[in-house]
């Protein structure tokens, strides 16, 4: 891949996050910091004193910690779904996108499973599944699954970051060793770009099956059981659903964040959110379909316990967390993302937030109010999280975007190599684009087609 | 001009360093991708053992195992594709 002075200008601001360090970016650490500290310090309360400080009781044992479980590993579909499909599909306009997807599928799936290690109270006893692990459970599945897809999107990140981590090792004095050690020698010859690209190529197909059998087993945990409101085919699909919806809107989110702080408008444009919010209108009506089929089905068959459940979540208790989730997850995303001729970028941003928030509260919906109200004959509980779960969740959120703001310092975070080959390759993407078209469809087409018929009959063009 | 071989010597002892150091990448993800699979060929021992429906753990283990395993091939075939294939002079520009 060429670099000239010309495109070492228009690189500038990709490496800018790498060779600058500002003081926005001490204060923006410093306030993670104080809010992972909080998290640290619930933890080690709830470590000391037991899961008792938590509001977490029976029969309400699962509450904001596996909620923050299933949402997390949700989130993790934006890498995978948006990265891999997008590179399949050679859509030319996720190249800027990529990379940051991929993050942050690896650095939530972390924090998705770390969440599962809180909830356990004593964390000695994740090695009762290594030890004693049966894979009759769910759980063992959860753990395979999550294990494997972890495996591959570390994989699916690095292999694409070999060319960036070698123009660093060549353009950036600080870290030269360690850029240089993990560039294992990448000088873009032609057999290392096919070695390179086969690996993508094979990473990306692999991956999809990968993180749809990841939310998939997530959701056999629970309709696997024979919880009221739990034990539904379909929440196979319905949580892969979930999850790319708000993996989508994770994805927006981030790169409207990076695009403001490191200003990237030159790369992240109001096409690619205009795309992504496209994805995204059609995620909601997917995701709304979904949720309807599933509550239709449960309210038409009025068995007694899911009537229970079902009732609690339309009028009682958790009323307001589902009417919250519905108006976040249709209402305001369908409002915003319906028209997008003006302020495209304000509306996806917003839909996104909204989504994020609902995508939340669905997860609620689902562990919560189920707990509360058990197939078993045992009374009717509730739940209130404490302190010490609120600290722990701003913690994981925490921790979450300072492990994404130092990957920005470290490695860039829109793809370089992607954007030379993207901009050096534009006769191929014509001719891509010519092959999709009918033949005589295009003006020079036509125009020689003209002279060559001119020229049979041997009049003028 | 007489300090060149020494400089030279140098930075080839040093590119030998750096590559032998770069091979524990593929070594400690095979390390860890072997580990997995031990211990998922473990819980069916175990489930065969206690009787425990080995059906179970064998067929998850059908799927799981590959994957684990494709994992770990497209590391190395990408690692040596470009170790093995990089110009002598590694630095280049």
């Amino acid at each position: 891949m060429k670099s000239d002075p010309e495109s070492a200008d228009i690189e500038a601001p990709l490496l800018d996050p790498i060779v600058k360090t500002t003081k926005d970016f001490y204060v923006t650490v410093a306030i993670l910091m104080a809010f992972i500290a909080w998290g640290a310090w619930a933890y080690l309360y709830q470590f000391r004193h037991g899961l008792g400080v938590t509001g977490l009781n029976q029969p309400v044992s699962w509450g904001f910690y596996v909620t923050n479980f299933v949402f997390f590993i949700g989130i993790s579909h934006a890498g995978t779904l948006i990265s891999a499909i997008l590179r399949i599909c050679k859509a030319e306009w996720r190249r800027p996108i990529t990379r940051m997807a991929e993050v942050i599928t690896v650095m939530v799936l972390a924090i998705g499973a770390g969440n599962i290690l809180v909830d356990l109270g004593r964390p000695d006893r994740l090695l009762n599944v290594f030890w004693y692990g049966r894979y009759q459970s769910p759980l063992l599945w959860d753990a395979t699954s999550i294990s494997a897809y972890f495996t591959a999107s570390t994989v699916y990140l690095w292999l694409p970051l070999i060319p960036d981590i070698a123009i660093l090792r060549d353009k950036v004095t600080r870290w030269h060793w360690f850029y240089r050690f993990l560039a294992i020698g990448w000088q873009g010859t032609p057999k290392q770009k096919r070695a390179l690209n086969r690996g993508i190529t094979v990473m990306s197909i692999i991956v999809i099956p990968i993180a749809v059998s990841v939310h998939t087993v997530v959701s056999f945990v629970f309709s696997m059981t024979l919880q009221p409101m739990w034990h539904s085919t379909i929440f196979g699909p319905y949580f892969v659903v979930g999850a790319i919806f708000s993996g989508i809107a994770a994805l927006i989110i981030a790169m409207l964040i990076i695009r403001r702080i490191y200003r990237l408008e030159h790369y992240l444009k109001p096409v690619h959110f205009h795309h992504l919010g496209t994805l995204l209108l059609v995620m909601t009506l997917v995701w709304t379909y979904f949720t309807f089929a599933e509550y239709l089905t449960g309210f038409y068959g009025s068995e007694p316990e899911e009537m229970k459940v079902f009732w609690a979540k339309f009028n009682g208790p958790y009323a307001p967390y589902f009417w919250s989730m519905v108006l976040c997850n249709f209402v305001i995303p369908i409002a915003l993302l319906s028209y997008r001729q003006t302020a495209i970028i304000a509306r996806t941003l917003g839909a996104s937030i909204s989504i994020c928030v609902g995508m939340w509260l669905e997860r609620f919906i689902i562990v919560v109010p189920t707990l509360a109200n058990p197939r078993l004959p045992y009374g009717a509980g509730s739940y209130i999280p404490t302190w010490v779960e609120w600290g722990e969740t701003a913690g994981c959120f925490a921790l979450f975007i300072l492990f994404y703001v130092l990957f920005t310092k470290v490695f860039p975070i829109i793809s370089i190599w992607e954007i030379r080959e993207g901009r050096e390759g534009l006769e191929e993407m014509n001719a891509r684009a010519r092959d999709y078209l009918p033949d005589g469809m295009i003006s020079e087409d036509l125009t020689a087609a003209r002279r060559s018929a001119a020229l049979r009959k041997g009049t003028a063009l | 001009m007489t300090n060149q071989p020494a400089v030279g010597k140098i930075k080839t002892e040093e590119s030998r360093l750096l590559v032998f150091l770069q091979y524990f990448l593929p070594i400690s993800f095979t390390i860890a991708m072997a580990g997995i699979i031990i211990w998922i060929i473990s819980l069916i021992w175990l489930s065969r053992k206690l009787h425990d429906t080995p059906s179970a753990s064998v067929g998850i283990s059908i799927v799981a195992i590959p994957v684990f395993g494709i994992l770990l091939w497209v590391f190395w075939y990408v690692f040596l594709g470009i170790i093995r294939n990089r110009p002598e002079d590694e630095e280049g520009a």
